[in-house]
């Protein structure tokens, strides 16, 4: 059941119901008992240096009343001066929704004594405007010291018969010591629940108790956040409900049938213009075309059409006066020449069917967002899709919505990630291909002269490949030459570790989909050349910089994520200043861990130095067992680019 | 977080679906009369140029103020689309009305957007910032804001006046073509014009009517570390007087008039209740010296009492009672300023507010006596005779109350005695009974605050280089380290500083060991000592071995390597000393064939010295870096960027091994 559905039934709900009855607290407004053992706490063991804990949270949801309200109670434990920021609570809540009712706090001393809020809780408008009321109950507690234990309850009253999906966050940003959670379900509608990142260690899952979904857990991590992770909803530990009609399906088999029949009737009913099609396809290819050259024409020709998911939002006047004519299906978007993302991808799925290919409309996920698991049967995790092309027997996956996507490459979240392949039965998983890291590639091509101050200087000359292009122009696509300027440079800048000159030289094509993106630059690298009394340093690696400071930490708590496979190659030549020798050069430097590779090589060509530099990542996901093998392979990454050329300055550079 | 709040209230302008839009209407004549008027000077990086704002202040009495206000905007590029977001803030003593907003698109009609389709929105809590204040915004989105075309809004604020002031901030980060300001009095009013940063302008007078003109101001484009935007940009200060002066809340002449308005708003605060004479008189039973008393408490305000802000109203001004303060133990840093004066005084010991300014440069001798210029008040504790203690460093004489000492109860990491850099040298308001002064605050020498770093190290054939490190941290680089520690959530994260730190200089390490000293012990230097192990420090080329003596730690910064010609004068933290020594034993069989030279940089602002020499079979690398004057004027911001080249080369320089002679 659609949520706009949900929400028709609870104004009915609403209008059918009587006089709003007051209903108690669910749980009272008694406190917890407080233990001597919580009194005198000065640590947890299970979280050492944690400013705070909570001892105790509870979260009773009743779904099933006209008047569904969600009873919340939190006991914290202070256990640094840090943590007393914890005494200031700010309960965020939309108006539309319901209220915030019945605030009680107090603040327990050390030695037991409490001093209750007696204050007042604070209304606070975060956003208003017609139609929303997003407000906050802000208040603090009293006297709250290091070894202070804060408590507070409150209830969030929800407007008649406003019932909706929800859940139980169980991972917060402190440790949780026991934490116990249910929900009274609606009665009128089916629920499902999942967990889809698991559970903490030790703890039961949620159960169907007397009509009460309960769930127990105690010692439930802080969560953390740390570079290269994965989306933090896929890491945090949370059950989630989701109402719908009727007896809910619980074979993911057959819940995903009965989806995939539902989008495939949506996708056949919008592209379902089999002559229309047949007409437009006769207007872009050629009979005489290969199958790779029909599909790329079409490709190209739909991806150029306006796609009004690529714009800025527009105020509601501006969409007035343009007078945008809803589009119902293909033969509409031809017509007309505009189309949201997903009907844009339709239209090219209906031509390609039309030019005589299988093709396919495919619901994915995005890696951005979800990691899908269908046995979690969340048809909302299914957030977007491309289309699959069947070309001389081989899939190929395309989304013409994406702009700037060459043919045949996909967004980096939609890579590798599972879709939904649909048809008349409803459907088949397939995964979508993850291009090798030799395929997104950033090649550094630098011709310098190195000056007898030390300094570097010559062209530099940067492409950017397949997935590393396409974010590229993504990013800047609404930015002027200015901006893009300042963008690249400021790359530029980000791969050198000291300060540099650098100017771009060219005029990049940022507009079109090719799969590369070139850019050239004047550069100066000022001091490039370190010294050593009568010898000079050259670094061999000028554009290391991403890699210095990459898993400097020894510690890591979640998976290693990276967005795509990628790799850098750099070819360095440096010529010298007459009369300067080389000495020695650094050894071939090296490392294949077969996911991740490394080499560098320096070479003396008769005055003229070359470095070349490669660094291949094969990676998407790494557990975190495997954190020290990833960390030592950088560190080796950043031993080979410390290494250093000895130059045998010329006699006039040798008396300066 | 505030951020993320706008891209919501946006989100929600966004979704207002099937609210009826306002009828579309012509922008008005003033705006009209600039679709043709020629731009100010402005370079290709300028996002958009302010065509024309215009401020009319119209004081129709003590109570109560009309202002109107009107501005339009040339979007030039992309980045300018952010001036079609109007954002006008007000609270509970102001009311906005007349909200209008208007587009004149390049082509086609006009645009036009009324008050209410705004959106109202107001801080969540974030740290550091006030839990609870009545200040709103009124966010209103123009439509069609995008590159080439004119957006302008106007609206009135009404407004109960704490002050009879008003600031004209003319100046921005974008270039202004024409800016008005018009003043319309009671009669017999009179007012007084002060022009800070930009030369002062005549007004025409007609009337009681004033009108203030300017033309095609420089925009002020943001630099690291340049001076605070209110030390750099041009502002008209204007203060009210009613004839005869009867209004409580006149505008002022001088800093005297506000020390006496600030007097009486804080009246009676810092009267203390029965439980903070008594806790005043525990907190101080056991200290044995006046020195030693003030600190107690001074500890206590500092660390006890919980920042917390309420501002509601002139509560953004006046501070809560001293017994409130201390039965609720938090507060903003005037509750706390007044609760540390309350106890003062329970001890004997006079003290008096200093309203400051938390961005030193903000205030300045020449600046005018207005409210706007502050954001933070700290406390000037009259030092009895007779205390001489060593460790009260940040005093300053003072011609009637003798020797003062500053003293900042709202930062817990700073110790009693010492100030923070930002404070020093500043510029406060000192309210005494007599009125108020605005004063300077001390500098302190620059080995109050600084690194001091010694390492013993070890150096294998190999190129593996291991030993121990010793760091010891004052002033403000002890306080950034307890900070950074201080919101760590956990023990294992304690090392992590250290881990960046050695990150800058070795590609690979392993600490074997670490510690940390005196988290907790504020007026003790705050140490790290660490042991470390560094494969392949020293590279081999050839049969020769490359060794850096430099460690780590770095002192030089890119900071003026940039593209465009610095415009603002460099501003340091503070005054600092940052000294490193290195000894490095080198492995058997080695001996030093070619050394690092000496350098020795000497600038009126700040020094550099390094060397690096041979003892035996150990080299040893020590240097001292110190910034000697707060602020870099333009005419040497060279020589500051050939100081950190020079640094930066000395960072990289390296001393070369080869094998011992038989």
């Amino acid at each position: 059941m659609s949520y706009r559905r949900l929400f028709l039934l609870a104004l009915l709900l609403a209008v059918l119901g009587a006089v709003r009855p007051t209903h108690p607290v669910s749980a009272g407004d008694e406190w917890q008992p407080i233990s001597q053992e919580e009194l005198k706490m000065a640590s947890e063991p299970k979280a050492p240096g944690a400013p705070a804990v909570y001892l105790y949270r509870q979260v009773d949801r009743d779904d099933n009343t006209h008047t569904p309200h969600e009873y919340n109670y939190a006991r914290i434990k202070i256990l640094t001066e840090e943590g007393r920021k914890y005494a200031d609570v700010e309960i965020p809540f939309f108006k539309e929704e319901g209220d915030i009712h019945g605030i009680k706090a107090r603040t327990i001393r050390p030695d037991g004594s409490i001093v209750n809020f007696e204050g007042k809780a604070f209304d606070k408008t975060i956003v208003k405007a017609k139609g929303v009321k997003f407000l906050a109950k802000t208040f603090t507690l009293p006297d709250v010291q290091v070894g202070s234990i804060i408590e507070y309850h409150y209830t969030y009253d929800l407007h008649e018969g406003y019932v909706y999906n929800s859940r139980w966050i169980l991972s917060e940003e402190l440790f949780t010591k026991r934490g116990k959670f249910s929900l009274k379900p609606n009665s009128d509608f089916a629920l499902r629940w999942s967990w889809p990142a698991g559970l903490p260690a030790g703890t039961a899952a949620p159960k169907d108790e007397g009509g009460y979904v309960r769930l127990e857990s105690q010692n439930i991590p802080a969560f953390q956040i740390e570079d290269y992770m994965p989306a933090q909803n896929e890491l945090k530990f949370r059950v989630d409900f989701v109402y719908s009609d009727g007896i809910p399906e619980k074979e993911p088999d057959k819940f995903w049938k009965k989806e995939g029949k539902k989008l495939n009737d949506r996708v056949e009913s919008f592209t379902g213009k089999r002559k229309a099609m047949e007409e437009a396809v006769a207007e872009i290819v050629a009979p005489s075309d290969t199958p790779e050259v029909k599909l790329g024409k079409i490709y190209a020709k739909v991806q150029k059409l306006r796609n009004t998911s690529w714009e800025a939002e527009k105020t509601e006047q501006e969409q007035k006066r343009e007078k945008q004519k809803e589009i119902n299906n293909v033969e509409d978007l031809w017509k007309r020449g505009y189309g949201d993302g997903r009907q844009i991808n339709w239209l090219f799925l209906a031509l390609a069917r039309a030019a005589g290919f299988e093709a396919y409309s495919v619901y994915i996920s995005s890696r951005s967002e979800y990691f899908f698991k269908p046995q979690i049967m969340n048809a909302f995790e299914l957030n977007g899709d491309v289309v699959l092309v069947k070309l001389n027997g081989k899939d190929t996956y395309c989304d013409p919505a994406t702009a700037f996507a060459p043919f045949g490459l996909l967004s980096w979240p939609e890579t590798g990630v599972m879709g939904l392949r649909l048809d008349k039965e409803g459907g088949s998983w397939v995964t979508t291909t993850l291009p090798p890291s030799s395929d997104s590639r950033i090649e550094r091509k630098a011709d310098l002269k190195l000056t007898e101050t030390g300094a570097l200087e010559g062209k530099l000359t940067v492409t950017f490949s397949g997935l590393e292009a396409l974010w590229r122009r993504i990013e800047e696509r609404n930015e002027d030459a200015t901006n893009r300027k300042k963008f690249l440079e400021d790359q530029v800048k980000e791969y050198i570790p000291v300060g540099i000159d650098v100017d771009l030289a060219n005029q990049p094509d940022w507009g079109s989909s090719t799969p590369t993106l070139v850019a050239e630059f004047d550069l100066k690298v000022p001091g490039w050349v370190s010294g050593a009394g009568r010898r000079a340093l050259v670094p061999v690696g000028l554009f290391s910089a991403p890699e210095k400071h990459a898993f400097e930490h020894a510690g890591r708590v979640h998976p290693i994520y990276f967005s795509y496979p990628s790799t850098k190659i750099d070819d360095v030549t440096i010529d010298l200043p007459l009369g300067w020798q080389v000495s020695s050069l650094p050894p071939v430097q090296g490392l294949d861990a077969k996911a991740a590779l490394y080499s560098l090589k320096a070479e003396d060509n008769k005055g003229t130095l070359h470095v070349t530099r490669r660094l291949n990542m094969d990676l998407l996901m790494l557990d975190q067992k495997l954190y020290p093998t990833l960390r030592n392979f950088f560190q080796v990454v950043r031993t080979g680019d410390e290494q250093q050329i000895v130059l045998q300055p010329g006699a006039s550079a040798a008396s300066r | 977080m505030w951020r993320v709040l706008l891209c919501f209230a946006l989100v929600v302008m966004g979704c207002l679906a099937g609210v009826p839009p306002c009828a579309a209407g012509d922008a008005p004549a003033w705006m009209h009369a600039l679709v043709s008027a020629p731009l100010p000077a402005h370079d290709e990086k300028t996002d958009a140029v302010l065509l024309y704002s215009e401020r009319i202040v119209t004081v129709q009495s003590a109570d109560k103020f009309k202002i109107t206000v009107r501005e339009a905007y040339k979007i030039l590029r992309p980045g300018g689309r952010e001036y079609g977001t109007v954002t006008v803030s007000y609270n509970s003593h102001s009311k906005i009305t007349g909200l209008r907003g208007w587009c004149i698109p390049a082509q086609g009609k006009d645009y036009e957007v009324k008050d209410k389709e705004a959106v109202e929105i107001s801080l969540p809590k974030v740290d550091g910032s006030e839990l609870v204040s009545d200040v709103k915004d009124k966010l209103l989105r123009i439509p069609a804001a995008d590159v080439g075309n004119i957006v302008g809004y106007e609206y009135e604020k009404e407004l109960q006046p704490f002050v009879l002031q008003d600031v004209w901030r003319f100046q921005e980060a974008n270039p202004v073509r024409e800016a008005h300001y018009t003043l319309q009095l009671p009669a017999g009013w009179e007012y007084k014009a002060t022009w800070m940063n930009y030369p002062e302008v005549k007004p025409a007078q007609s009337g009681n009517q004033s009108q203030w003109i300017v033309s095609d101001i420089k925009g002020i484009k943001h630099e690291d570390s340049m001076p605070p935007w209110q030390g750099v940009a041009g502002q008209m200060i204007v203060s009210f007087f009613p004839s005869g002066g009867s209004a409580q809340n006149q505008g002022f002449q001088n800093w005297k008039q506000m020390g006496i308005w600030y007097q009486g708003l804080t009246s009676g605060r810092r009267d203390a209740s029965p439980e903070l004479k008594q806790k005043a008189a525990s907190l101080t039973a056991s200290a044995s010296t006046p020195a030693a008393k003030m600190k107690a408490l001074g500890e206590f305000a500092q660390r006890d009492i919980r920042y917390v802000a309420i501002e509601l109203g002139i509560g953004g001004w006046q501070p809560h009672p001293a017994a409130e303060v201390f039965a609720h133990h938090y507060g903003d840093c005037k509750d706390k300023a007044t609760l540390m004066g309350a106890m003062l005084h329970e001890i004997g010991i006079d003290s008096y507010y200093v309203v400051i300014n938390s961005e030193r440069g903000s205030v300045t001798p020449e600046t005018p006596a207005h409210m706007g210029g502050f954001d933070h008040v700290i406390v000037a504790i009259k030092l009895p005779d007779g205390v001489s203690e060593g460790s009260l460093v940040a005093t300053a004489a003072h011609p009637k109350l003798g020797k003062i000492l500053f003293f900042d109860p709202t930062d817990e990491l700073t110790p009693f005695g010492q100030l923070s850099g930002a404070l020093q040298a500043n510029y406060g308001l000192l309210v005494t009974p007599d009125g108020g002064e605005l004063i300077a605050l001390p500098e302190l020498p620059p080995a109050m605050n600084g690194i001091q770093r010694t390492a013993k190290l070890n150096l294998s054939a190999t190129g593996t280089l291991s030993g121990e490190v010793q760091e010891t941290r004052v002033g403000d680089r002890a306080w950034s380290q307890r900070w950074a520690l201080r919101t760590v959530t956990k023990d294992t994260d304690r090392i992590k500083p250290i881990e960046t730190l050695l990150s800058h200089s070795l590609a690979t390490f392993q600490i074997t060991k670490a510690s940390v000293g005196n988290l907790q012990l504020t007026d003790q230097p705050f140490l790290y000592n660490y042991s470390v192990v560094a494969q392949n420090y020293a590279k081999p080329a050839g049969n020769l071995l490359l060794v850096r003596p430099r460690f780590v730690g770095n002192k030089s910064s890119d900071l003026l390597e940039t593209k465009e010609p610095r415009k603002y004068p460099v501003e340091f933290d503070g005054p600092s000393r940052d000294s490193d020594s290195f000894e490095i034993t080198l492995p058997a069989g080695y001996e030093v064939d070619d050394l690092p030279p000496p350098v020795n940089a000497d600038y009126s602002f700040a020094s550099y010295h390094s060397k690096t020499e041979v003892n035996g079979n150990t080299l040893k690398y020590t240097r001292t870096f110190e910034v000697k004057e707060l602020s870099v004027p333009l005419s040497k911001v060279e020589d500051l960027k050939k100081l950190y080249r020079i640094i930066a080369s000395d960072e990289r320089n390296t001393a070369v091994l080869k094998p011992a002679a038989h």
